[in-house]
C-alpha cells in the first residue's frame, strides 16, 4: 500500500515563526551588549603643566553667541509697554493731546541709541573675545604639542621597573636651559612606586637635552610633567 | 598600539578571524534550521494530538464501524494517524473475513499486522527531524567552543607581540571568541528542550496507538463469532 504524502502542517508559520525569534533574539543582544569604554579618550589630554596658568580656551567661544538673542527680545518688549500706556491718557483727556505724544517718542530714540550703543560694545568685546581666544587656542595646541615631543621623548628612554600596578601619575618639576639641557629634576608628586619614579628621573636626566617646542613662546625654563607610565 | 574601543555584538562579529567568522555562519545557520523544525513538529504534535482525541471520542462513542470505515476512507488526506490505522486494520480484516477457508485467528493476525505496519509509517512521519534537533542540542556547543578556543588562541597570539599585555589588550579578542559560544549555546538549549518535549508527547502518542490497536483487535475478534 503506498501512502501519498501529506502536506506536512505550518509550514509558513513555522518559518515565519522562526524568523520571528531570531529578529527578537538579535535585537536582544544589539541592545542588551553595547559595552563601550568612553574614559579612554581623556587620559591624553594634559600630561604636563607650564607654571602660567592657561584657561581653557572652548567655552568662551561658545558664550558670547546666546547674548545677542538675549538682548533683542527685550527691546521689542519695551515699546509694547509704551504703546499700551499712550491710549490710557487720551481717552479721559482729549485736550491734553500734544504733551503725552513726544516723551514717548524720545524715550523711543533714546531706547534706540543705548541699544545700538550696547550692541556696538558687545560687539566691539566678543570680537576681542575671539581674537583673544583665538590665539589662546593657537597656544594651547603649540604647548600640547610641545608636551607630546617632551613626553615622547621620556617615553624612548625609560626603562620600566616589573610590578607596576595600574597606570600610576607622578608629578615632576623640571628647570631646563634655554638650549633645553636638564639643570635639575625633583619629585614633586609620588606615584606611590618608589622605583618608578627613580625610573622616570632617570628617563627625564637621560633625555636631555630636551625637545624645543616649533612655537618659542611655549618654552618655560620651569617645567612641571606630569607622567603616567602606560600609554593607553 | 591601539585597542578598538567599540565593543557592540556588530562589531566583535565583523572584527572577528575567519575561522571564528565561519563558525558563527554555521551556528546561525543550524540555530535558523533548528527553530524551524522545532515550530513544524509542535504544530505537528499539536495536531496529531487533536486529530486523535476527535477520532477517539468518535470511536468510543459507539457508531458503526463500516461508517466510520467510510469516513476515515473519504477524508483520507485529512485524517489523523490513529484513524489510518483503524482503516487499515478494517479493510484487512473485510478483506479475509470473505475468504471461507481462513481461520479467525489468522484473520485477526492479518489485521494487525496491517495496522502495525501503518503505525510503524505514522511514526517515522511523526518522528521525522527529531534525530536532527537531538544532534543539534549535542553537537552545537562544541562548535561554539570550538570558535571560542581559536579565537582565543588567536588573541593570544596577537598578544605575545604587545610588551605590556594589559587587560585591554586582551579583553576584545576574548569577548569576540566568547560570542561564538553564545551563538552555540542558543542554538543548543532550545533544540534539547524541545527535542526532549517532542520524543516526550510523541512517545505518548505511540502508547496511545498501541493500545488502540490491541483494543481494536478485540472488536474484529468479538464480530467474528
Amino acid at each position: 500500500m503506498v501512502e501519498e504524502k501529506r502536506p506536512e502542517p505550518g509550514k509558513k508559520s513555522a518559518l515565519l515563526l522562526t524568523v520571528l525569534v531570531h529578529g527578537a533574539l538579535i535585537a536582544a543582544l544589539f541592545l542588551g551588549v553595547q559595552w563601550k569604554r568612553s574614559q579612554t579618550e581623556a587620559l591624553e589630554v594634559e600630561l604636563w603643566s607650564p607654571p602660567v596658568a592657561v584657561t581653557p580656551p572652548p567655552p568662551p567661544v561658545v558664550k558670547p553667541k546666546p547674548e545677542p538673542p538675549k538682548v533683542e527680545p527685550e527691546a521689542p518688549k519695551k515699546p509694547d509697554i509704551v504703546v499700551k500706556e499712550e491710549p490710557k491718557p487720551k481717552k479721559p483727556e482729549p485736550v491734553e493731546k500734544k504733551p503725552p505724544p513726544p516723551p514717548p517718542i524720545s524715550f523711543k530714540e533714546q531706547l534706540a541709541r543705548e541699544e545700538r550703543q550696547a550692541q556696538a560694545r558687545l560687539d566691539a568685546q566678543i570680537e576681542a573675545e575671539q581674537r583673544a581666544t583665538a590665539s589662546q587656542r593657537a597656544l594651547a595646541n603649540d604647548q600640547i604639542s610641545y608636551a607630546g615631543k617632551i613626553r615622547g621623548k621620556i617615553r624612548g628612554n625609560i626603562v620600566l621597573p616589573p610590578g607596576i600596578a595600574g597606570n600610576p601619575e607622578a608629578m615632576f618639576a623640571v628647570t631646563q636651559l634655554p638650549t633645553g639641557e636638564v639643570l635639575a629634576v625633583s619629585l614633586k608628586r609620588s606615584s606611590g612606586n618608589a622605583a618608578l619614579d627613580a625610573a622616570i628621573e632617570r628617563a627625564i636626566l637621560k633625555s636631555s637635552p630636551l625637545p624645543k617646542p616649533d612655537n618659542p613662546a611655549v618654552f618655560y625654563r620651569e617645567l612641571e610633567i606630569k607622567y603616567w607610565p602606560f600609554e593607553e | 598600539m591601539n585597542v578598538t574601543q567599540d565593543l557592540s555584538i556588530l562589531h566583535l562579529i565583523l572584527e572577528a578571524s575567519a575561522v571564528v567568522q565561519a563558525v558563527m555562519v554555521l551556528l546561525a545557520v543550524v540555530s535558523l534550521m533548528s527553530w524551524y523544525y522545532i515550530f513544524m513538529k509542535w504544530f505537528a504534535v499539536r495536531q496529531a494530538r487533536a486529530k486523535t482525541e476527535g477520532f477517539e471520542r468518535d470511536f468510543w462513542s459507539g457508531g458503526d464501524l463500516n461508517t466510520l470505515f467510510q469516513g476515515a476512507t473519504a477524508a483520507r488526506h485529512n485524517s489523523g494517524s490513529m484513524e489510518r490505522i483503524f482503516a487499515a486494520g478494517f479493510r484487512e480484516f473485510t478483506k479475509l473475513r470473505g475468504q471461507k477457508n481462513l481461520d479467525a485467528k489468522d484473520v485477526i493476525d492479518g489485521s494487525r499486522r496491517a495496522m502495525r505496519a501503518t503505525f510503524q509509517r505514522e511514526m517515522d512521519t511523526l518522528e521525522a527531524h527529531l534525530a536532527f534537533l537531538a544532534s543539534v542540542g549535542s553537537v552545537s556547543p562544541y562548535v561554539g567552543l570550538f570558535g571560542t578556543v581559536w579565537g582565543i588562541m588567536h588573541a593570544f597570539r596577537g598578544l605575545a607581540n604587545v610588551g605590556q599585555a594589559t587587560l585591554a589588550t586582551v579583553a576584545p579578542g576574548i569577548a569576540e571568541a566568547l560570542v561564538a559560544t553564545a551563538i552555540g549555546l542558543f542554538a543548543a538549549i532550545p533544540a534539547v528542550l524541545a527535542y526532549n518535549r517532542f520524543s516526550h508527547d510523541i512517545d505518548r502518542l505511540a502508547t496511545r496507538y498501541e493500545s488502540f490497536m490491541e483494543e481494536f483487535s478485540n472488536i474484529l475478534q468479538r464480530q467474528m463469532r
